[in-house]
């Protein structure tokens, strides 16, 4: 009886664990709502308001009118899109290379893609920028089209080890019949990877939504995306911060991706767990 | 380091049909290969080029310059910055700041990631969900995350100061020396379900006989924990450190965690969070200094090649392969 009596209070400690643990979790992002439904005057009360004596929900319409929301907004959609579409045909494509074919050299290529995971992007950002001013691509698009067309390492990897375990016989026949490999990799191989595709996507998708330092680089006030937008634009007449707009303005902001993470989950998470380089 | 030494083996490949010079069939089949392989892997070895090689290259050429982008008279000063940067405390109290949020934030995120798998590789109900729910910060942009810990460490309105004026301390300035530095960590550990998932993965692939060979020899939990289950992970945990240091170099959260958190707010960032990439940051954005910002970046770029370096070499011994990708095949 004793057993069950201690396997019992285990199992009840582990979930009060388990409980607590994921209110730690979420306890900032709860916050930021809450904080985002206060008025200014119970932000800066003291004592903590812990909650608004009415909810003020049009925190949320202001700060969509208070700045161009729908224009940044737009603006992160443009380039997320972009860049992920490129990014994962580019990756794909590069991907395809280091899975399926060889040529003298590739050993040393593919360490420096790999070794290339592991540099600094800052360090690479600033000089970049320079050139692109030299350019003209401040304040255009550009930018992520070539980063987008260049593939990415990371994703690379992705699609090397997906090409890699698929078997030999797919393209065997289909170079007896005289295909050429831009063809196998077009009409038989993409076809069949359409969940490292769209996990793919996603990562991409996610990170340059996520962005901050390139937009708030390379773009001015009116292209830039809603990170920069977020961070910098909810301010009054004196310049100083509107706390609860910017609250009300980062949750519709984070939304967005969390409920692209919570819909496609199980791609993002598979090609997230890749990154330990098995 | 060697590639295949985080990587495995690469993956199969059909051997070549025929060696050597021959005419014939196979050698064109060779040749076309080989044409092929450039040809897939051109856009990325143009980009490296181009995006990273190149800029890198011009990094190093403004390092030796008084470039800042507007005068005219800028010129060739040689080892001057770096002469200079030697010589400057503020960059060597930046870069000690930068070692001392590495060498803790990586192992506690690290730490706190495996222990999370652990306890969620164990097989408890609704598993999923607390694993989908403690990995969703992992997701929040950097932005959503620098302005969620504002809130809540709020000298006013934060929930911190909340709970401990309730229980009667005094509230803190939290976001202020010195305790910002704690904050920042925090943002960190709060992620650390991307570890957690990447370490579950890892530890799907223990095999099971492992453990309960571990357990019929009558090894405790944390030993078989230490002696069978790290081990095995230890090639994503290496991977994890390796990454995770280089990220931790780079972050700018304290820019979005400072009270106007842009680029050319970087003076309002605490003394405690004033990493290296906020004094690069100050001297390009701020002081237009690109010359002296190149050179910083520079000197920061060695130090993490040789830091990486370092990881690889001590880790050799220690770092165990077990999984090989191609295998099932």
């Amino acid at each position: 009886m004793t057993t069950t009596v201690r396997v019992r209070t285990g199992r009840l400690a582990l979930y009060t664990g388990l409980v607590a643990l994921t209110g730690l979790f979420l306890g900032p992002f709860g916050w930021l709502i809450l904080t985002g439904l206060k008025t200014q005057g119970e932000l800066a009360a003291s004592p903590v308001h812990w909650l608004p004596d009415h909810f003020q929900w049009h925190n949320f319409a202001d700060a969509f009118t208070q700045i161009d929301f729908l224009g940044y907004a737009r603006n992160s959609l443009i380039i997320a899109l972009l860049y992920a579409t490129l990014v994962t045909l580019s990756s794909a494509w590069v991907g395809f290379g280091f899975a399926r074919l060889s040529a003298p050299g590739k050993k040393t290529l593919f360490g420096i893609l790999i070794g290339s995971m592991m540099l600094p992007q800052m360090i690479t950002l600033l000089p970049t920028y320079l050139i692109f001013a030299k350019l003209g691509m401040v304040d255009t698009y550009w930018p992520w089209v070539l980063w987008g067309l260049s593939a990415a390492p990371y994703l690379v990897f992705l699609f090397r080890q997906f090409f890699a375990g698929l078997p030999r016989e797919l393209e065997e026949a289909a170079i007896i019949d005289g295909a050429g490999y831009t063809g196998i990799f077009w009409r038989i191989f993409l076809p069949q990877s359409w969940p490292v595709l769209s996990a793919s996507f996603i990562i991409a998708f996610t990170w340059t939504w996520g962005d901050y330092i390139a937009p708030q680089l390379l773009l001015s006030t009116d292209r830039t995306t809603l990170a920069v937008a977020v961070m910098t634009t909810y301010v009054n007449e004196s310049g100083a911060p509107v706390p609860e707009l910017q609250a009300a303005a980062s949750v519709m902001y984070v939304v967005p991706i969390l409920l692209v993470f919570l819909v496609a989950q199980r791609g993002f998470v598979a090609g997230m767990s890749t990154s330990g380089l098995k | 380091m060697t590639v295949d030494q985080i990587t495995g083996p690469a993956p199969a490949e059909a051997p070549p049909t025929r060696h050597g010079r021959g005419r014939g069939r196979g050698t064109s089949m060779v040749a076309r290969r080989q044409r092929a392989f450039y040809l897939f892997t051109s856009p990325w070895i143009a980009g490296f080029l181009l995006l990273t090689v190149i800029p890198m290259g011009y990094a190093l050429w403004l390092s030796f310059t008084t470039f800042d982008g507007l005068s005219p008279h800028w010129r060739y000063i040689g080892l001057g910055n770096y002469r200079e940067l030697i010589h400057d405390p503020v960059t060597w109290d930046a870069l000690g700041r930068t070692g001392l949020f590495a060498v803790t934030s990586v192992p506690l995120s690290i730490a706190a990631g495996l222990g999370l798998a652990v306890l969620l590789n164990r097989p408890v109900k609704a598993r999923g969900l607390f694993r989908t729910l403690i990995y969703l910060p992992a997701v929040v942009p950097p932005v959503g995350a620098g302005l969620a810990f504002k809130a809540l460490f709020d000298q006013n309105s934060g929930a911190t100061n909340g709970v401990l004026t309730f229980l009667g301390f005094d509230a803190v300035g939290w976001l202020a020396d010195p305790y910002a530095r704690y904050v920042l960590l925090m943002t960190v550990l709060w992620a650390a379900g991307n570890i957690m998932i990447i370490s579950l993965a890892g530890l799907q692939d223990v095999p099971r006989e492992l453990h309960e060979a571990a357990r019929l020899d009558g090894a405790s939990a944390w030993r078989t924990f230490r002696s069978v289950t790290v081990p095995l992970l230890s090639p994503v945990l290496l991977f994890q450190t390796v990454t995770g240091m280089i990220a931790s170099v780079q972050t700018i959260m304290p820019l979005l965690l400072a009270p106007l958190g842009d680029t050319t707010g970087i003076t309002t960032v605490p003394q405690s969070n004033y990493l290296y990439m906020m004094h690069v940051f100050a001297q390009y954005f701020a002081l237009g200094r690109y010359g002296y910002a190149s050179a910083l970046l520079w000197v920061l770029f060695v130090i993490i090649l040789a830091v990486t370096g370092l990881l690889f070499r001590f880790t050799s011994g220690a770092v165990f392969y077990h999984v090989d990708p191609e295998a099932k095949k």
